[in-house]
């Protein structure tokens, strides 16, 4: 379940960069229309504040908070130098890392 | 007005940030290694086989020290947990002021003959004492939080694009920018965790930075607030007749059945008299709070005479915010989440430094010679960023390859720590550059990465052994240490083979526009 919140918050993190004129042009070229970096941007919120339930569920309050701050930095950073270097891996990883994190629940119920 | 606020907490930004930045990048740094203090420890003795925690060790333990330290006025018993620490107990001979100490063997008892070693702990001590005296080296440490208190608000200030430049890092635009970007995105994403690792920093040392609020509630009995805070309780008096403990595997059960797993330490008072009280403090790892729980038991008849619970609110706080600096708490992967963090702290310090030295070169090479204001902090740069990972691997390297059984074996091994540093330093100073910076960046790669390498060469316990066993102490600190040096060893890469181009570049295009 770490996983699927480490990949929420990546997801949450892409969809605010994807917001972004710069990164929407990096990653994907050209300018967002407002109608659809609204959508990015509510996007991106939403799964950030998502990521927060796994880490809740699975830590308690406590230490999920903790937890959580740590996984939105790991993503963040990791976000962050996939774009420079690897902006194709960047904007896939976006839809593929929360649903490994769905498919891995089961296996490490951890 | 607004641009000059700006421009002021720029200023401050700047400066609070390179006067202590050496320091801070050392203390972030060993701070970040003290993450994993029981692996490194683990580590850097091992003979010490990973015990099985359980109720025996105690056992064993206590025989041990009946035997051999039947006159203590307390013993302090420590038992292995499944971060794969060691069964070491203390205790006290009469009249002497100091706990003695020795490390036993959980399967029998015995005192075990280790290579002496002060392992994980030298950097856990460097990280707040910088190893000096310890009272100037806390004072040291805690100043420099301050001002990377002063520098992290300060920076949150200035950074003009905070929003707009969140997810901006654009290598290979020319040194300024790139590492501009570095600092801020590493500066800007871990953030809380600078902001809590700092501030908690300076609370766990709060009562000696500002002792005169205790001096004053407490009438200056420093005992009893230490009682307080800490939970710990006053030494029994003892009744001067002899009489035999209770076994200690009952009480560890009723402990382990409260608290859902064993104690993580226990203390016995006055043992073999009557007035024999035997204390259970509760693990840290379960809780984030580091105010300890405990449980008081009758040495005797081994009744539950008490137990302490939850503290008063400001020890509560101050407990939480204790428990969050050192993360005993943390699971492997918190854990691993700290360390990460920890390591975007000291890139963050190492980057601002490389900036403001950056900035400063740019802007005499336009002038001519370099002054000696930018010298220095291009030596300091160079000794502190790219020596202190030498020396903190060299540490380790000294532990495997000094005689077993050289005397002041653990000086030793600090010795060899800072005299690597003091070459890194001297070549910082005679030979300054990239190309030393290439060189000691490189000397380090090497070190971590064949770390394992030398600890298949001296003990039985490498890669191909500890990894099926689920050794985790010392796989874990063999494939970090060999991850860590191949990022530095990227590093040295990138210096070596991108930088001339890029300098000639420079050089080609300042050339041109003094020409112009």
């Amino acid at each position: 379940m770490a996983l699927l919140g480490f990949g929420l918050a990546y997801a949450g993190f892409l969809g605010l960069s994807l917001a972004m004129d710069r990164h929407h042009a990096e990653l994907l070229g050209g300018r967002p229309a407002t109608a659809r970096r609204r959508l990015l941007r509510g996007l991106g919120w939403g799964l950030l504040g998502l990521s927060l339930l796994p880490c809740l569920a699975l830590w308690g309050t406590g230490i999920g908070l903790v937890s959580w701050l740590g996984l939105l930095t790991a993503a963040g950073l990791g976000l962050i130098l996939l774009i420079p270097y690897a902006p194709r891996l960047a904007l896939w990883l976006g839809p593929l890392l929360p649903l490994a994190g769905l498919l891995a629940w089961p296996i490490l119920v951890a | 007005m607004r641009q000059g606020f700006r421009q002021c907490m720029s200023w401050l930004h700047i400066w609070s940030g390179l006067l202590v930045g050496w320091i801070l990048f050392a203390v972030f740094l060993t701070g970040t290694a003290s993450y994993f203090r029981n692996e490194i420890s683990a580590w850097m003795r091992p003979e010490l086989q990973a015990a099985a925690p359980g109720a025996e060790p105690v056992r064993l333990a206590i025989e041990t020290l009946q035997r051999t330290a039947p006159n203590s006025p307390s013993w302090i018993i420590s038992p292995p947990d499944e971060r794969g620490g060691e069964l070491r107990v203390f205790w006290r001979e009469p009249g002497a002021r100091r706990f003695a100490t020795a490390v036993l063997d959980p399967a029998t008892g015995e005192p075990v003959r280790t290579r002496e070693s002060l392992g994980g702990n030298f950097f856990y001590r460097f990280h707040f004492e910088l190893h000096m005296a310890p009272l100037w080296g806390r004072w040291i440490v805690g100043f420099c939080a301050m001002m990377m208190l002063v520098a992290i608000i300060s920076g949150i200030v200035t950074h003009r694009r905070i929003f707009a430049d969140f997810f901006t890092f654009r290598p290979g635009k020319g040194a300024g920018r790139s590492w501009l970007d570095a600092h801020n995105a590493l500066g800007v994403l871990a953030l809380p965790y600078h902001l809590m690792i700092t501030y908690t920093g300076l609370i766990t040392l709060m009562v000696m930075y500002m002792p005169w609020g205790i001096q004053a509630a407490y009438q200056g009995d420093r005992q009893a607030f230490v009682n307080d805070v800490f939970g710990t309780a006053a030494l029994v008096k003892r009744a001067n007749q002899p009489a035999p403990l209770t076994p200690i595997a009952p009480l560890l059960d009723e402990a382990t059945r409260r608290w859902g797993g064993p104690p993580g330490r226990i203390d016995v008072q006055q043992p073999g008299d009557a007035s024999a009280v035997i204390r259970m403090t509760r693990r840290d790892a379960e809780s984030i709070s580091a105010n300890p729980q405990t449980l008081t038991f009758d040495g005797l008849r081994g009744t539950l005479l008490s137990a302490s619970g939850e503290a008063a609110a400001a020890a509560a706080t101050r407990g939480v915010a204790y428990g969050l600096h050192l993360g005993r708490f943390a699971s492997p992967l918190l854990r691993g989440l700290f360390f990460l963090s920890g390591l975007a702290g000291t890139a963050m310090v190492a980057t601002g430094l490389v900036l403001w030295a950056a900035k400063h070169r740019h802007r005499h090479a336009r002038n001519g010679r370099a002054g000696f204001g930018l010298r220095l902090v291009e030596a300091l740069n160079l000794a502190t960023i790219a020596g202190l990972p030498t020396a903190m691997f060299g540490f380790l390297w000294a532990n495997r390859l000094l005689p077993l059984h050289l005397a002041d074996r653990a000086e030793w091994e600090v010795r060899c720590f800072f005299l690597i540093w003091a070459l890194a330093g001297l070549q910082a100073v005679l030979w300054p550059g990239l190309r030393s910076w290439a060189a000691q960046f490189g000397a380090a790669a090497l070190l971590g990465l064949l770390l394992p390498v030398l600890n298949l060469l001296t003990t039985d316990r490498h890669l191909g052994a500890s990894l099926p066993a689920g050794d985790w102490a010392m796989a874990g600190t063999d494939l970090v240490a060999a991850g860590l040096g191949l990022l530095l060893g990227y590093l040295a890469w990138r210096l070596v083979h991108r930088a001339p181009a890029r300098q000639a570049l420079r050089g080609a295009r300042l050339a041109r526009a003094e020409g112009a």
